[in-house]
């Protein structure tokens, strides 16, 4: 009988203990139910003080402050911090774009968000998507459901091309309430995906956007004749590679990366960009840290 | 320093340094030269190379299929997209600069050299001198003979050959002997000529460079020079039969001799003609020296002094003196000469004189007055006259019957004198009165001389001639001398009459008793021989399987028999025995070879040490230089144009990390 080969984890134990002292940072406050850490600013049915206010008519006087109508003999109102229950949505680029270990690194960097948020006891929800939003994963209640997450990431494979504005009218159409969303992407899109995102801060939700690339992506190392074809839409460009050409390249790979850079900057979101050659570890304790995507 | 004779007295001409002509003859041509490689080599190396490389590089350069995740930042926006023309040469400066560097390379391996010809790698031939002379001592009292000063001269001149051209040593003396095979490694020359040492015979120029140059056209290289060290010191023989082989580079490194010198020419001994049982002995001198000396000559036999004579000599004169020696006895003679000087081994000459024997003649003769002054006149013969009553038939000796027959024939040699007609030795036919005509029949030991014809005899017996004699004379009518065995015998008496008055008469003994005894009257003459090619005549029946030559030593010498002689060679001053059957001869070779005139060399011939080493040994050293030029053009395509740039080692580093 053939052994079965054995299973290996898209995050090892010891890279998982490390990342439970991390937490998934909020930007914004969306009214919901309580859940996670992440605290409200609006005011509702919590356990914790949050402000007085006057009281007015067909408020519930269980909340009137009587020991300050005794004194000050006027009506206030306590009130109290709900706490949000809205789930972390992750948009995880599974487009065939997504090469040259692209794909895999993304898979990794989505399970530790994922772990991550699962131990402040968020409520998580991996959406692929490429041409089209796929059926996604959500799960919460603590890090003993990472498992089920784990093995829904390992079963993703690439395929298909990205149409981000279909996709972010879909999200939009398919889960109308605001929340933070990160999107793991390399976000090459060939009708742009600016526009998309937009629309996705447009209707409340805070971005957070996670930027991959390769070296190849940003610095190729190509010289002489070459027939590149588009991984996504199988098209073709002959063209003679040199210094200048990279050069040129390079300047418009960071003017895009910029761009998506001021559209997260511009709808109060945050944006990280990640070159796949730094180690997943460094990425999260370093790049990530630093713009606030985790705390 | 111009080119000095070698007559010339003074310090020798060109020790450090005449450049001479650089060049070789038949080589200048070609401008340059491969070492390592012929020409058609290089090329064909190059050749491949070159198509090797051009398609690689062509194979670089061709279009790689590439799938990337966007094409979007290959393209400018709101410009089309480049179409990219496909060159077969993308980057011709690049395929310039890799062709170039190996070829550069390529050269380098191959010691790429200009000068052409006149670097290529050649055999010279060194021609040192050991002759006996080359032992002599230099005047300057430092104990240094001319052999080093000719050893030191070769070195220096070895230290100028160019390292990778062949040397062969030559050792030149009356033999040229090859010291070395062709040697690329100049060391093993150096040793050679260090262990180098004078031999005992004179200088064989001719044969020698004869030799070099046969040598130097069988080794089928390029020719390079015959060197000659010495002081070109040859004999009067070879002065005189010198054709010296016409040799395009020829180099002399001259060795000055100007050391005062006086020697034994030769020493000989001869039995002495007046007085039984001496030698006279004559010892030759020579003052080979540029002033007077005045010599002593001393003579020892057998350990004892036999005289001691001063000769005065002139510059460059000979002169003989001589001794005479009692002795009957074989022993050693020697000679010396004193006061010793800077050349010793012609200072002593040992010669072995043989014992003397005489011949016993027993004379039975009942007048022997006839006899008597034609058998003493010979200081060999030891003549006893008897009476015929007297007569014994084993007395030793020769045996003499004159007109008297035995009852019993003598048992040795005997000579029948007009025997009578009863019951001669030989039958007789008639007795002849007065005969005329008498003819000696020639090719005949005893008829050895005898031409006359007219011989007045006053009677003679004519013999019947037999089966088994030989006919000496004979008239007309028949012989009247016949020889059987060890007998002779004469029809008539040659001591009376008016032949007695005739020179027939003792010729005829004479033969008869150098018949009986032939060892006894051979002429003894013997001397010193120098070292070196000795001719000694052997009998015809004598085996050659049993030729030995050897020296005193037991060294035994190679040799070759031709034309009834063994010959054989003499390398040093020894006695040397030729055993030949049952006969041993003995040569007394204890003189070297010596010197008789100084060569002067051609007019064309080069003098002293070259200077051309540092010349060739600079032009060879570009491989150097063109091995940097070549790895500094293939660094730079490298760094311009190379496809492994530091960020595609840097992606290599990558992927091997990945699949760690």
């Amino acid at each position: 009988m053939a052994n079965t080969p054995a299973h290996t984890p898209i995050i090892d134990r010891e890279f998982l203990e490390r990342l439970e002292r991390l937490a998934i940072h909020w930007q914004r406050s969306f009214a919901g139910l309580v859940g996670g850490h992440n605290r409200s600013h609006f005011a509702g049915g919590g356990q914790e003080f949050l402000d007085h206010r006057q009281f007015h008519q067909g408020d519930d006087l269980r909340a009137v402050n009587w020991r300050a109508y005794m004194r000050l003999d006027k009506m206030f109102l306590k009130m109290f911090q709900i706490e949000p229950r809205v789930p972390v949505r992750l948009l995880l680029d599974t487009s065939v774009s997504m090469i040259n270990g692209k794909f895999e690194y993304a898979l990794r960097l989505c399970a530790s968000l994922c772990y991550v948020g699962l131990v402040r006891l968020d409520t998580i929800e991996v959406l692929p998507f490429a041409g089209e939003l796929h059926e996604g994963k959500a799960c919460g209640g603590g890090r003993q459901r990472f498992s089920p997450l784990s093995r829904f990431l390992e079963t993703l494979k690439p395929s298909g091309s990205t149409n981000f504005l279909k996709v972010v009218k879909q999200f939009l159409n398919e889960y109308p309430q605001r929340g933070l969303v990160i999107v793991i992407s390399d976000f090459l899109d060939e009708s742009g995906c600016e526009k998309a995102l937009q629309y996705l801060a447009d209707y409340g939700n805070e971005l957070m956007l996670i930027q991959l690339w390769t070296d190849e992506d940003r610095t190729p190392r190509f010289s002489g004749e070459y027939d590149f074809i588009d991984a996504e839409t199988s098209a073709r460009l002959r063209i003679h590679v040199d210094a200048d050409a990279r050069r040129q390249y390079t300047a418009a790979f960071d003017k895009f990366a910029a761009s998506i850079k001021t559209v997260a900057f511009r709808n109060n979101g945050r944006y990280a960009g990640l070159e796949t050659s730094v180690p997943l570890e460094d990425a999260i304790f370093g790049s990530l840290l630093k713009s606030q995507v985790i705390a | 320093m111009g080119r000095t004779p070698l007559s010339a007295a003074g310090p020798p001409a060109g020790l450090v340094g005449q450049a001479g002509n650089f060049g070789f003859s038949g080589t200048v041509g070609s401008l340059m030269e491969f070492l390592n490689l012929t020409l058609g080599q290089f090329l064909f190396l190059l050749g491949s190379i070159s198509a090797v490389s051009v398609a690689l590089y062509l194979l670089d350069r061709t279009r790689r299929r590439q799938i990337v995740s966007t094409l979007r930042f290959w393209v400018v926006p709101g410009q089309p997209a480049p179409v990219s023309r496909r060159r077969k040469i993308q980057q011709p400066i690049s395929l310039l600069l890799q062709l170039l560097g190996m070829a550069l390379l390529l050269l380098a391996i191959a010691e790429f050299q200009f000068g052409g010809a006149l670097n290529k790698r050649r055999d010279h031939v060194l021609v040192l001198d050991t002759s006996a002379w080359m032992a002599a001592l230099l005047p300057n009292g430092s104990g240094n003979t001319l052999m080093d000063l000719a050893r030191a001269n070769a070195i220096g001149w070895l230290r100028a050959v160019p390292p990778s051209d062949r040397v062969l040593l030559v050792r030149a003396d009356g033999l040229a002997t090859p010291a070395t095979s062709w040697e690329s490694d100049h060391r093993k020359v150096a040793r050679a000529i260090l262990e180098s040492q004078p031999g005992a015979t004179a200088l064989n120029l001719s044969q020698n460079l004869e030799f070099a140059r046969d040598l130097q056209r069988e080794s089928g290289a390029t020719l390079g020079e015959i060197v000659y060290a010495g002081p070109g010191r040859i004999s009067a023989r070879e002065a005189n039969n010198l054709t010296l082989p016409n040799l395009p580079a020829f180099r002399v490194l001259p060795v000055d001799d100007a050391v005062e010198n006086a020697g034994i020419r030769s020493l000989g001994a001869r039995r002495s003609q007046t007085s039984t049982g001496a030698w006279d002995v004559l010892v030759r001198v020579r003052n080979y020296g540029l002033r007077p000396r005045v010599v002593a000559v001393t003579l020892n036999f057998g350990n004892a002094p036999q005289g001691n004579h001063p000769v005065e000599l002139a510059p460059g004169a000979e002169k003989e003196t001589s001794f005479t020696v009692h002795t009957q006895a074989a022993g050693i003679l020697e000679a010396r000469l004193y006061p010793r000087d800077a050349f010793a081994p012609d200072n002593y000459a040992a010669l072995e004189l043989p014992a003397q024997r005489s011949l016993h003649v027993t004379v039975y003769s009942d007048q022997p007055e006839a006899l008597r002054p034609a058998l003493a006149s010979d200081p060999r013969v030891a003549a006893q006259f008897r009476p015929t009553r007297e007569y014994k038939p084993n007395d030793d000796g020769l045996v003499i019957l004159d007109r008297f027959r035995p009852e019993t024939r003598p048992q040795g040699s005997s000579l029948w004198i007009d025997p009578p007609a009863d019951r001669p030795p030989i039958p007789i036919k008639e007795r002849v009165e007065h005969p005329e005509g008498l003819r000696w029949t020639p090719d005949l030991a005893l008829t050895e001389g005898l031409r006359a014809r007219n011989t007045q005899i006053e009677s003679a017996s004519v013999f019947e001639a037999g089966p088994g004699a030989t006919i000496v004379a004979e008239i007309d009518k028949g012989p009247v001398i016949m020889s059987r065995g060890n007998m002779v015998v004469v029809g008539f008496n040659p001591f009376a009459g008016s032949m007695r008055y005739e020179l027939a008469a003792p010729l005829l003994l004479a033969n008869v008793l150098r018949q009986a005894a032939p060892d006894v009257f051979r002429d003894v003459d013997v001397g010193t021989q120098s070292a070196g090619a000795v001719s000694s005549p052997i009998a015809n029946e004598v085996d050659r399987k049993s030729v030995e030559v050897l020296t005193d030593s037991g060294k035994v010498l190679p040799f070759n028999i031709r034309d009834h002689a063994v010959q054989f060679f003499a390398g040093e001053a020894s006695r040397v025995r030729v055993i030949a059957g049952n006969s041993e001869r003995v040569y007394s070779l204890t003189l070297p070879e010596m010197w008789d005139v100084k060569w002067t060399p051609p007019a064309t011939a080069r003098h002293g040490i070259p200077a051309w080493n540092d010349t060739i040994r600079r032009s060879r050293s570009l491989w150097p230089w063109l091995a940097l030029a070549g790895l500094a053009l293939l660094v730079a395509e490298w760094i311009l144009f190379g496809s492994y740039t530091t960020s595609r080692i840097h992606i290599v580093k990558q992927h091997l990390r990945s699949a760690a």
